[in-house]
């Protein structure tokens, strides 16, 4: 070897300093695997596939927006493999496309593994060619072989290896078909055992070519021997500012084609890769010479067409169609039973669609109400009933203040058994179903159908589904908003899901609806009047939806940028096992875990500000009785503001709360009832909490207004830095926290004012 | 406790004042903030400009004309030219007001800031076409140098703004003007539009009214003292030699004419395979990536295979994959009808007039 070793240090160096920016930590690993694709290929599947992690995969465009690491061992060899975000290309357009092409292209992953669907080929190439373009250690995986069968095409892997020149394998990562084949390719390319050639775009469109010609002169004048001189010439001219800062300091060898295919296996370990580097170092040229190379790049970037973009998308697409016309078989007979197109005719029909969407939404949240009762009873009996009092006895026992014990389980303690009891249940049966139907390529169809009722408030068709999910939790629903890819409608989509009301607040409109409004109706009407009444509210909440969503797109989000599409991937069998593991994995214990976390200070903070007294009266009392003149002037109370404030964390403990500072602060009748200072408690009979509630001095107002109430206040505190963590934005999450307190606010004051007005 | 109808009147009224305030482009906010900001700096640059495009244009720069541009008396016009000339920025002489070195230099700054953001707004934002000059209007004055070249990066170095001017480089490098104006053009030649010139707003809109689009086509019918008659999309009009001489035009090889009809995806009927064209130049930024990520490029064959409940969107088969669009996207995309030759076409000679 007969290199200076600080050019191999600096080298090795500026790959880890590249992927420490990357957001990558720099671990110990022999080889870097990248997995890029289409969103919708089934990347996630096959990423699983290998490294048996379980990353939740959806039948849906763009599910991976965080990129995911795994890692596993082949052959003796450490190998980290990174999910790329799914995106249809490289241009750098998005916040997703760029980080895919950042990763590639200075993450400098030994090998790129694309994942393309075999039964849209000609749209998959369009990425794989792109890929292509900006390195050699390429491994293609042809995906959903299977299902392209059935549709009726076949892929020939083979032809298409030599089409690209680089290896293909076929397969199909749901059965775990071809995965095997796919590790030995990827490592041949990774550890430089297989040479590739990959498939070039041979020339540029007329105007390009040019240009790129007479710079590649250029840049083989300043830098003699540098491998591509035309692709260097060609970044320069699409103003690569990473190709144009090597040209500048004169390490321009470090970028691009040196790649060379022959190295031997690179490693993460930077102390490894000076003994392994065998590329030679140029001579740095001088300075003249390369700002002479800038200078024409710059000159002769006014030579280009102007829709030169265009062009080139026009050139890769027309190669891709080639190779897939090549590489594949369609037309024939097809396999198996495909039901694709008459379940689209049914489910699209103008007369059938909504029907059918309604009865498919209205069986899910029927089966999650009704199924969630049974577990979300037996979970409070054994948490709340049987578990506290044993806690207390324990805490006696082994002597603890009164406080301590007080603070740790009437407080912290009874917060947190709440929000599991009232939370786990229906979100364990929603989102399972939920995913299902995902799953299964029903739900982009709802998106479909929907889309028009959503365009004209100025939101994308799949924040019906975003919406949807919010019924179960909003945290839950702002998450899955993941799968709007336009900016200013998935921000809409964020801001406007605290308007699906949650399970949360579901028990809360059932309880009072049944105590001050069902009372209205003659009693054999009272549950069914009741139930009207909480379904109201919660169409009310879509309505208020439709109306923020409009306005934000009309005032504050007027000038994000918006790019509607919606692809309708095929109908896929659903996985059920898979989708309930996942499900109850990813969506209902990380929510349920981020739930608990925000319950416990909330627990703490009840119990202390209804037992920590300052002049005579407890910290609750003093701000009941500050809240009160705007609690009743709006039609509420002081205690139902205080609950609300002090259950900002979870929905789920508005109620005990405020029953328990009804008893605190009403005395007189109420005085007896509950559990004692800052302990949340329910009442078992419906009619004894209405009791309770009316010797506080509650009235129907304030029962409806309680309803309006729950329906329009600020998100939880779960939801509020999930929204934070969703935008990255303060600004965002402040906008989307106030704006429904301001309606709810406006709302009940209105209301309240209305009503005495009448009454 | 309050009088409710008092309070309900007192919350309306306040309501009201809150949306007549604040409510944006229209409210009494941001109409004062566009008022407040005809301050002195603000004219001086605006003067800068002025003189910096009658030079490139080679139109006559007088008084007159920097005061109907700045909409300011001719006293007040004159004010603006002396304290010009005493930074160092203009000459007063003989032939009108000109600019100095540093004058046009900073004349170039104001133009570039001008014009990436013109690009910005139209590549990283929704807001509409229409807006884009009075907003890169306001931020002209507000950019710094390095806010602009951070721009420049983020966007990838743009070359063009929307509407098809080039932006200035960093270091002020800027090609020289190119095409010629459509009032000059021979009769008989077809052209493809250049530019269209934003200014004055009236006959920008004109124009955009009747149709021309960046990079359209349009026969030249023929050529009188007071109007040129052209000729696209199957329609016949004149535009007076004033507009025209506001739009620049470059000649096309002979052989190639301007598209005789316009047909868009909107016009094919379900199951029927049509080919792209092009897409039309009023989609730009986000959105015509998009198509374009999506396969739509042209030459592409696309089906409508199916309508939604609603009936918008439809879903197009579009290279293997099933894509629903809107309407609105769908009217962008030029399609030729399968009649016009089957095989791969030969993309380069149709193409879009809007």
């Amino acid at each position: 070897m007969a290199l200076p070793a600080p050019a191999c240090g600096s080298r090795a160096e500026h790959r880890t300093q590249s992927l420490i920016r990357l957001g990558l930590s720099p671990g110990k690993w022999d080889i870097l695997v990248a997995l890029a694709g289409n969103p919708n290929v089934g990347k996630s599947t096959v990423f699983n596939a290998l490294t048996g992690l379980r990353q939740h995969t959806g039948n849906w465009p763009g599910k991976t927006i965080v990129r995911a690491e795994g890692a596993f061992a082949h052959r003796g060899s450490r190998v980290k493999i990174v999910d790329l975000p799914g995106t249809y290309s490289l241009q750098a357009g998005s916040a997703d496309e760029e980080v895919a092409r950042e990763f590639i292209l200075f993450g400098r992953p030994d090998v790129t593994v694309a994942v393309v669907d075999a039964t849209r080929l000609e749209r998959n190439l369009n990425l794989v060619l792109q890929i292509l373009d900006i390195t050699n250690r390429v491994v293609v995986y042809v995906n959903l072989m299977d299902e392209a069968r059935r549709h009726g095409i076949a892929v020939d892997a083979a032809r298409l290896e030599r089409e690209l020149g680089v290896p293909v394998v076929g397969g199909s990562a749901r059965s775990g078909v071809g995965i095997d084949g796919l590790l030995d390719a990827a490592h041949g390319v990774a550890t430089g055992r297989t040479r590739t050639t990959p498939f070039r775009l041979a020339q540029q469109a007329p105007g390009v070519e040019q240009a790129v010609g007479s710079l590649a002169e250029v840049v083989e004048e300043a830098f003699p021997g540098v491998p591509s001189s035309r692709w260097v010439a060609q970044r320069l001219l699409n103003a690569d500012d990473a190709v144009a800062a090597a040209v500048r300091s004169g390490e321009l060898g470090q970028l691009g084609d040196d790649d060379a295919v022959a190295e031997p296996v690179r490693s993460g370990d930077p102390s490894r890769r000076g003994e392994d580097h065998t590329g030679a170092a140029p001579p740095v040229p001088p300075a003249a010479a390369r700002k002479r190379l800038l200078d024409a790049a710059q000159r002769l970037r006014w030579d280009l067409p102007a829709d030169f973009h265009d062009t080139l998308m026009e050139r890769t697409y027309g190669a891709a169609h080639d190779i897939a016309a090549r590489a594949e078989a369609r037309g024939l007979r097809k396999v198996g039973f495909n039901v694709d197109r008459t379940l689209d005719r049914l489910l699209t029909n103008r007369w059938l669609g909504f029907p059918l969407m309604l009865a498919i939404l209205a069986a899910v949240f029927w089966i999650t109400i009704e199924g969630a009762n049974v577990p979300s009873g037996m979970l409070a009996a054994l948490l709340i009933d049987a578990a506290h009092p044993v806690l207390k006895e324990a805490g006696d026992a082994v002597g603890l203040p009164w406080w301590l014990s007080g603070f740790l389980f009437d407080g912290v303690y009874l917060a947190t058994a709440w929000v599991i009891a009232v939370m786990l249940p229906p979100m364990a049966i929603f989102f399972p179903i939920f995913t299902l139907l995902e799953d299964f390529g029903y739900l982009p169809r709802v998106a479909f159908n929907l889309d028009a009722l959503f365009r004209k408030a100025g939101a994308h068709g799949k924040q019906a589904l975003t919406m949807c999910m919010g019924f179960g939790c909003n945290a839950a629903g702002v998450v899955s908003t993941r799968v709007i890819d336009s900016p200013r409608e998935r921000l809409i989509a964020i801001i406007t899901n605290n308007f699906s009301l949650c399970n949360g607040r579901w028990p809360t409109q059932i309880l009072i609806a049944s105590i001050f409004i069902g009372a209205l109706a003659p009693a054999h009407l009272a549950g069914l009047v009741s139930a009207a009444a909480v379904v109201a509210i919660a169409v009310l909440g879509i309505g208020a939806m439709f109306l923020a969503s409009w306005f934000l797109s009309n005032t504050v989000l007027r000038g994000e940028a918006t790019s509607f599409s919606l692809e309708l991937p095929p109908y896929r069998p659903p996985r059920v096992l898979q989708t309930l593991y996942t499900s109850l994995i990813d969506r209902t214990l990380i929510v349920l875990w981020r739930a608990v976390v925000f319950a416990v200070p909330a627990g703490a903070v009840i119990w202390l500000s209804s037992n920590v007294t300052v002049g005579g009266a407890s910290v609750a009392e003093h701000a009941v009785g500050w809240l009160d003149p705007l609690g009743l002037f709006i039609g509420l109370n002081g205690v139902i503001l205080l609950a609300y404030v002090v259950a900002i964390p979870a929905n789920e403990i508005v109620i005990p709360t405020v029953l328990m500072l009804t008893v605190l602060t009403a005395g007189g009748a109420a005085a007896g009832t509950g559990a004692g200072a800052g302990v949340m408690f329910e009442l078992d009979s419906v009619a004894a909490t209405g009791d309770l509630l009316r010797g506080g001095g509650w009235t129907l107002l304030t029962a409806v207004n309680l309803m309006l109430f729950s329906l329009l206040h600020n998100p939880c505190s779960t939801t509020i830095y999930t929204i934070y963590k969703e935008t990255r934005s303060a600004r965002w999450t402040t906008v989307a926290s106030l704006l429904p307190v301001a309606m709810g606010l406006s709302v009940c004051f209105v209301v309240a004012q209305v009503w005495r007005l009448l009454g | 406790m309050p009088d409710p109808a008092l309070a309900l009147i007192v919350f309306g009224i306040a309501a009201a004042a809150a949306v007549v305030s604040f409510w944006p482009r229209i409210g009494l906010a941001p109409r004062l903030r566009r008022l407040l900001r005809l301050s002195e700096r603000v004219l001086l640059e605006d003067a800068v400009k002025h003189i910096y495009t009658c030079e490139r244009t080679g139109r006559v720069c007088s008084l007159e004309s920097l005061a109907g541009r700045l909409e300011v008396s001719r006293t007040r016009a004159a004010a603006l030219l002396s304290r010009l000339s005493v930074m160092r920025l203009a000459r007063t002489g003989g032939a009108g007001p000109a600019l100095t070195d540093d004058g046009r230099q900073s004349a170039l700054r104001l133009v570039r800031t001008h014009r990436m953001w013109e690009r910005y707004l139209a590549d990283r934002t929704g807001v509409p076409a229409a807006d884009w000059h009075d907003e890169a209007e306001r931020m002209e004055h507000a950019l710094s140098v390095d806010e602009v070249d951070a721009l420049d990066t983020r966007l990838g170095h743009p070359r063009w703004d929307p509407h098809g001017d080039p932006i200035p480089t960093s270091t002020g490098d800027v090609p020289p003007d190119q095409g010629l104006g459509l009032a000059a053009a021979e009769p008989g030649r077809t052209v493809e539009i250049l530019h269209l010139e934003d200014e004055p707003r009236e006959i920008y809109d004109g124009l955009i009214r009747d149709g021309l689009v960046l990079g359209g086509r349009l026969d030249v019918v023929a050529r009188t003292d007071g109007s040129v008659r052209v000729r696209s999309g199957g329609r016949e009009w004149e535009i007076d030699t004033v507009a025209a001489g506001n739009v620049t035009v470059q000649y096309l090889p002979p052989g190639e004419r301007a598209e005789t009809s316009r047909t868009t995806l909107l016009d094919a009927a379900a199951g029927e395979t049509v080919r792209v064209t092009a897409i039309s130049r009023a989609c730009q930024g986000t959105q015509r990536r998009r198509l374009l990520d999506l396969g739509v490029v042209r030459g592409t064959p696309i089906t409508p295979e199916l309508a939604s409940a609603a009936g918008d969107p439809v879903a197009y088969r579009i290279r293997g994959a099933l894509i629903a669009l809107r309407r609105t996207q769908a009217a962008w995309i030029h399609v030729a009808r399968a009649a016009a030759g089957d095989n791969d076409v030969s993309t380069h000679d149709v193409q879009e007039v809007a």
